[in-house]
């Protein structure tokens, strides 16, 4: 539903525009701040296609967030040989620019992205912005209070929203303006384990309606449910490829000083004792299952 | 919580429903005309309007009073200053304090004044939205934008500025319990010593807000904002029958006030 | 100014408890409540998790347990001591309490001089604030001589989050109050602050976490209060098994992960284990200890 904007229907020329212009592309991004000696970013390849759903990791200072900023064009990359987001040039201030109409980008931090007086005045503010007309403002507002189950606190104030609350505000006000990729950077890290759930529940929905989606993320449980992951290790990609093939490598795990999923974890520790679980289980059910198949896990 | 800054009631009522560029006008009109010319039948005349107004407003009375106890200090010094300091023939002396006859009208007038001015205020704060307000301020502002002055965006930093406010102060009230725990003292010693006490609550305070500054300009940059652009908003200002009506009763009642 | 032995001994704790505690902050008009008749009794160098969903009123109720606000009914008691009787106020002093916001409390131009800030201000002499805030670096993993002259917002999250701890344990709490340790901490960091609590812990402090991390509190914790909207709806020793862990569940929160295994195994939930290594420790062994429980 975030995608609301009308398009060609599919036809080959669709097909082979999809496959050839993804909403992300880069190849070889540097990033330098401004008065740093060190590359935030040092020569970083990502493409995500269509209606993926990546998960980012790594661990503090590894360029994750800086990441997130270059995608939603809201930073100038010091150097590229390509950077496009929705085929928008990021290395051009116009293509920028159109790059924050075209990826949505979610911060950490619920309480410093509410800028309205309330909650309905929040989920306006992108499309003022976009000088959009009053009623269709308010229609796309009545929309995404829908969407994200904001009925009862459209009037609300920001300062007394819960923390789910507030993001999940934030979010919608993201996804008011329609966008093609949504980037979140570690959304859920100042949350309680319901407002964790509350977002990651509207993420999926978004995910199901084709969105495209990079998400950044410490929380390794999170990180599963991913198409693929991209882990950056000091402003380089140092593994690509799927969760399980990622957490299946233990040694890659901590060199990266990412954490394991919880059943993960759990395995590994099994697997110290001399008494491994291939595959690797990165759900409770998979462990559960895992157990029960072999001799020391059954109850009854 | 709460601060009687830009207090809100809403409300259902005539007032309430006045777009807020007429209420912002009558109010300023009023307020001039309060200050041209000292007559205590003009006041009587404002002073009657704001009351009939009050009631309009369906605000209770106990958020008037509130509105003006933050200056009850000031008509409380103004009445005494006059009271005792006008000179003329003495009604009255108490000591070396004579009250005169004049000191008694200046002192009942310009204190009458002062509440009549204040009540006129919280009219407007009291039924206006602090979005409305800023929206108000910004489309009369918009002649200043020839000269150069960025109205748009101040009306944006002084909703930003408002939604803020109440978690700035639970911050502020958080760093100094933190602080307090570490054995830091606010309110002790003289002047200087307490200037240095602040450091530990105005530090971390400075920090937090600069932070939140950054984060708010790339979640706003981030939607598409950026300083200069047309906004559309969502519930543009709309002036209708009933506003112009309220500019010719304000116009009337000052009318009426002048010549009486 | 005590030693590293006294400490020792002296440091079981002080025994924290509420009788009825009820706190409520304007809002507008109206008062919302955020603590309504809270009773509890926490024996000295008790370690206690606090739960609850944000707005149940945790860090009210941690800061009200250090004294920072004063209920509007009922009283908190200090090793059985209410507020006003002789030795309240030094007990008081010895609570010590970490906000969730490293940024709230650092101020400093250094980390020592940041750390130094609460001895200092107990009025403590000059050498045993020296020795206490070097001690307290230590104790959190930041020696002095690497991170001393850093500037506190040079460090990254978890350092801070280390650093403000220093800052607490630099004046010799006999026990910890910490609102939030492990939010927005990656899982190293994280990992690196459970194994300073687990080292003081050790060291005879006690403690009061409130956090949403379920793991960290149940490898901490031996036991849990547990707050939704302002009442204490559970006390004591965590309960699972006999219907214990709905607590948990009932009021929104989540229930430890070896927990859940165990459950999902249909093993006995009295003394399911604290932590993976332990889970997996009890997994490996001879079935036949299984059924003990």
């Amino acid at each position: 539903m975030a995608r609301s904007e009308p398009g060609p229907a599919s036809t080959p020329w669709t097909h082979w525009r999809r496959f050839a212009t993804p909403p992300i592309e880069i190849k070889g991004l540097h990033y330098r701040y401004a008065a740093s000696e060190t590359e935030a970013l040092r020569g970083v390849d990502l493409r995500v296609d269509e209606g993926e759903f990546v998960a980012v990791v790594g661990a503090n200072g590894s360029g994750k967030s800086t990441l997130a900023r270059l995608l939603g064009g809201l930073d100038k990359p010091s150097a590229a040989r390509r950077a496009a987001a929705c085929g928008h040039d990021l290395l051009t201030e116009r293509g920028r620019w159109a790059a924050r109409r075209a990826v949505g980008v979610l911060f950490q931090n619920p309480e410093n992205q509410i800028v309205g007086e309330n909650v309905e005045e929040d989920l306006a503010f992108g499309l003022e912005n976009l000088a959009w007309p009053s009623e269709r403002i308010r229609a796309r507002v009545d929309e995404m209070v829908a969407a994200f189950g904001l009925g009862e606190l459209r009037r609300r104030e920001p300062h007394l929203l819960s923390g789910g609350q507030k993001q999940r505000t934030a979010l919608a006000g993201v996804l008011a303006i329609p966008r093609k990729v949504l980037v979140l950077d570690e959304p859920t890290a100042m949350l309680d384990p319901a407002g964790r759930d509350e977002v990651l529940e509207a993420v999926e929905r978004e995910r199901a309606a084709g969105l495209t989606i990079v998400f950044v993320t410490q929380e390794m449980d999170e990180v599963v449910r991913a198409d693929r992951v991209v882990a950056l290790e000091r402003g380089r990609v140092a593994f690509e490829g799927s969760p399980r093939e990622l957490f299946a490598a233990p040694a890659l795990v901590r060199r990266l000083s990412l954490g394991l999923p919880a059943a993960g974890a759990l395995a590994l520790a099994l697997a110290d004792l001399g008494a491994p679980l291939q595959p690797l289980p990165l759900t409770l059910d998979e462990l559960v299952a895992a157990l029960v198949g072999t001799s020391s896990g059954s109850g009854s | 919580m709460r601060t009687a800054i830009a207090q809100y009631y809403p409300a259902e009522s005539a007032l309430h429903s006045r777009d807020p560029r007429a209420k912002f006008v009558a109010v300023a009109a009023v307020a001039v005309a309060l200050f041209t010319r000292d007559s205590f039948v003009a006041l009587a005349v404002y002073g009657a309007a704001a009351l009939v107004a009050l009631a309009v407003s369906r605000v209770p009375l106990a958020w008037y009073w509130r509105g003006l106890k933050p200056v009850l200090w000031l008509i409380a010094l103004t009445f005494v200053a006059q009271l005792f300091f006008v000179p003329g023939r003495a009604l009255v002396a108490l000591g070396p304090l004579k009250v005169s006859g004049r000191g008694l009208e200046l002192a009942s007038y310009l204190s009458l004044r002062l509440i009549v001015l204040v009540l006129v205020g919280s009219l407007v704060t009291l039924t206006t939205s602090p979005i409305s307000l800023t929206d108000a301020i910004a489309w009369l502002g918009r002649p200043l934008r020839r000269v150069r002055v960025p109205t748009e965006e101040i009306a944006l930093m002084m909703t930003i500025a408002l939604r803020f406010i109440p978690t700035l102060l639970v911050e502020t009230e958080t760093i100094m319990r933190a602080q307090r725990a570490r054995g830091a003292a606010f309110d002790r010693g003289g002047p200087l010593r307490r200037a240095r006490a602040l450091i530990p609550l105005l530090v971390p305070l400075f920090v937090l807000s600069f932070r939140r500054a950054d984060e708010l300009a790339l979640a706003m940059e981030a939607r598409c904002y950026r300083p200069g652009i047309v906004r559309t908003r969502m519930h543009p200002l709309h002036a209708g029958m009933g506003d112009w009506l309220l500019l010719a009763i304000a116009a009337a009642v000052i009318v009426l006030a002048s010549l009486l | 100014m005590k030693g590293a032995s006294e400490r020792a001994g002296a440091a079981s704790g002080v025994a924290i408890a509420c009788q009825g505690v009820s706190f409520a902050y304007l809002e507008g008009d109206r008062g919302v409540k955020a603590l309504n008749e809270v009773t509890f009794s926490l024996s000295a160098g008790a370690t206690v998790a606090l739960l609850g969903p944000t707005g149940s009123g945790k860090s009210t109720l941690l800061q009200a347990m250090r004294g920072l606000l004063e209920p509007n009914e009922g009283e908190v008691r200090l090793d059985g001591l209410s507020r006003g009787e002789p030795g309240f106020a030094e007990r008081q002093r010895e609570v010590g309490i970490v906000f969730q916001t490293p940024e709230m409390q650092l101020f400093a131009m250094s980390a020592f001089e940041d750390v130094s800030f609460g001895p200092r201000q107990l009025g403590w002499p000059t050498d045993d604030v020296r020795a206490a805030a070097e001690e307290a670096m230590e104790q959190v993993g930041l020696p002095v001589a690497v991170f001393g002259a850093r500037h506190p917002y040079s460090l990254s999250g978890g350092e801070q989050r280390r650093l403000a701890l220093a800052g607490v344990l630099a004046m010799r709490p006999r026990v910890l109050l910490l609102d939030e340790p492990f939010v927005s901490l990656d899982p190293v960091a994280r990992r690196e602050l459970a194994a300073v609590l687990r080292a003081l812990v050790a060291g005879g402090i006690g403690l009061i976490v409130a956090t949403h991390d379920v793991d960290h509190a149940w490898a901490l914790c031996e036991e849990r209060l547990v707050l939704d909207g302002g009442r204490l709806v559970a006390s004591g020793p965590w309960r699972f098994g006999d219907g214990g862990e709905a607590d948990l569940v009932q009021h929104r929160l989540a229930v430890p992960f070896p927990v859940r295994l165990w459950e999902r195994l249909g093993r006995p939930l009295t003394g399911a284990p604290r932590s993976a290594e332990q889970a997996a420790e009890a997994l490996v062994a001879p079935a036949a200890r299984k059924g003990s429980g």
